[in-house]
């Protein structure tokens, strides 16, 4: 069997199966099988106010999508179809992380690049309202 | 190790404060379902899972739990900070007021100090039943304060913390199973009787065992 071909399909098939993060960060659950409504309630659909509350989102979606996967992963841990996804995600999340810490920021303080003034201190806390 | 990145796994943003909310709320940080116990309760029995599987497992539901229990922090200081002292008397958090002002403490909807009531037996088996009993009681107890308010900024991150349970559980179960097909001890008497000198625990590699 041309295995290529075979982790081709296998891997557009799983994909159906999960949501994107965008989605799967709204609703709390990546695997399409496990969610499950409460009463008639609908998941919080967030409008943003700034630019940096839009971009966090997106980072947030992305470690979400990733964090399911690796949740998934830890007990099916040969399914190379998940491992390329979550490789796919990681890689485009450490894009945006890196962007946003050029305009906002670092989000760990090892990546602090500060050479007077240590701003780790000063972007404010997520509790705050900031960074949420 | 641990390390902090500053954002919340899921963004909370209350406008309106509610102490009532708050009190109840309190249960899912530091109450016997609550987030706080979840997480210390994964992190001490990941070391001692059977494989490798297990031990990851845990190992990353148990940090997640750390996230969840930053969330209800944040939905609590969010829902107080704004109160008069009036307020907090009205709310019958004046209690609470006396020991801790606006501080967050980790306690139950009735004021009950957090305490590590559960225990960590070392049998994945037992270990793992336990881990799906609190999800579902986790989720429940979401339900509940769900019912409990109408502002939709409150809801929103309950309804998906009580998913997040919902996932959780069905991680916990998968585990579970695999764990009582290779690990779950047989010795029936008819076993006994039959293969006296077998030893119960390599029964899986003895092919004619059964018939």
């Amino acid at each position: 069997m041309n295995n290529q071909y075979f982790y081709d399909n296998w891997y557009r098939q799983e994909k159906e199966q999960l949501m994107n993060p965008q989605e799967g960060l709204t609703k709390g659950n990546l695997f399409q099988n496990l969610y499950s409504e409460y009463k008639d309630y609908q998941p919080m659909i967030i409008n943003f106010k700034t630019e940096q509350e839009k971009m966090l989102w997106g980072i947030q979606a992305l470690s979400f999508a990733a964090h399911e996967l690796n949740l998934y992963l830890d007990l099916h841990p040969n399914e190379q179809s998940m491992i390329m996804l979550m490789n796919d995600y990681n890689n485009q999340l450490n894009t945006m992380i890196q962007e946003y810490e050029k305009k906002y920021g670092p989000l760990t303080v090892n990546n602090s690049k500060d050479n007077a003034v240590f701003k780790w201190v000063s972007n404010s806390w997520p509790w705050e309202g900031y960074n949420v | 190790m641990f390390k902090y990145v500053k954002k919340l796994q899921y963004p909370i943003n209350i406008k309106k404060k509610d102490l009532r909310m708050a009190k109840y709320l309190v249960t899912q940080y530091g109450g016997p379902n609550g987030e706080l116990g979840a997480a210390l309760r994964y992190l001490n029995q990941r070391l001692t899972m059977p494989d490798d599987k297990g031990k990851a497992l845990l190992n990353d539901i148990g940090t997640e739990e750390l996230g969840h229990v930053e969330m209800l922090e944040t939905m609590i200081y969010q829902l107080m900070k704004d109160a008069t002292l009036e307020e907090i008397k009205e709310a019958g958090l004046d209690a609470h007021y006396a020991e801790h002002a606006k501080a967050l403490f980790p306690t139950d909807a009735n004021g009950v100090p957090f305490a590590a009531t559960f225990s960590t037996t070392g049998d994945a088996l037992a270990d793992l039943s336990e881990d799906m009993a609190a999800e579902q009681k986790a989720r429940a107890v979401y339900e509940n304060l769900i019912d409990l308010t109408d502002d939709p900024d409150v809801i929103g991150p309950l309804l998906w913390l009580r998913q997040r349970e919902i996932v959780h559980y069905a991680r916990f179960k998968e585990l579970f199973e695999e764990y009582e097909k290779k690990y779950q001890k047989r010795n029936t008497p008819q076993d006994k009787f039959l293969y006296p000198n077998v030893d119960i625990y390599q029964l899986d590699q003895y092919p004619y065992y059964r018939w």
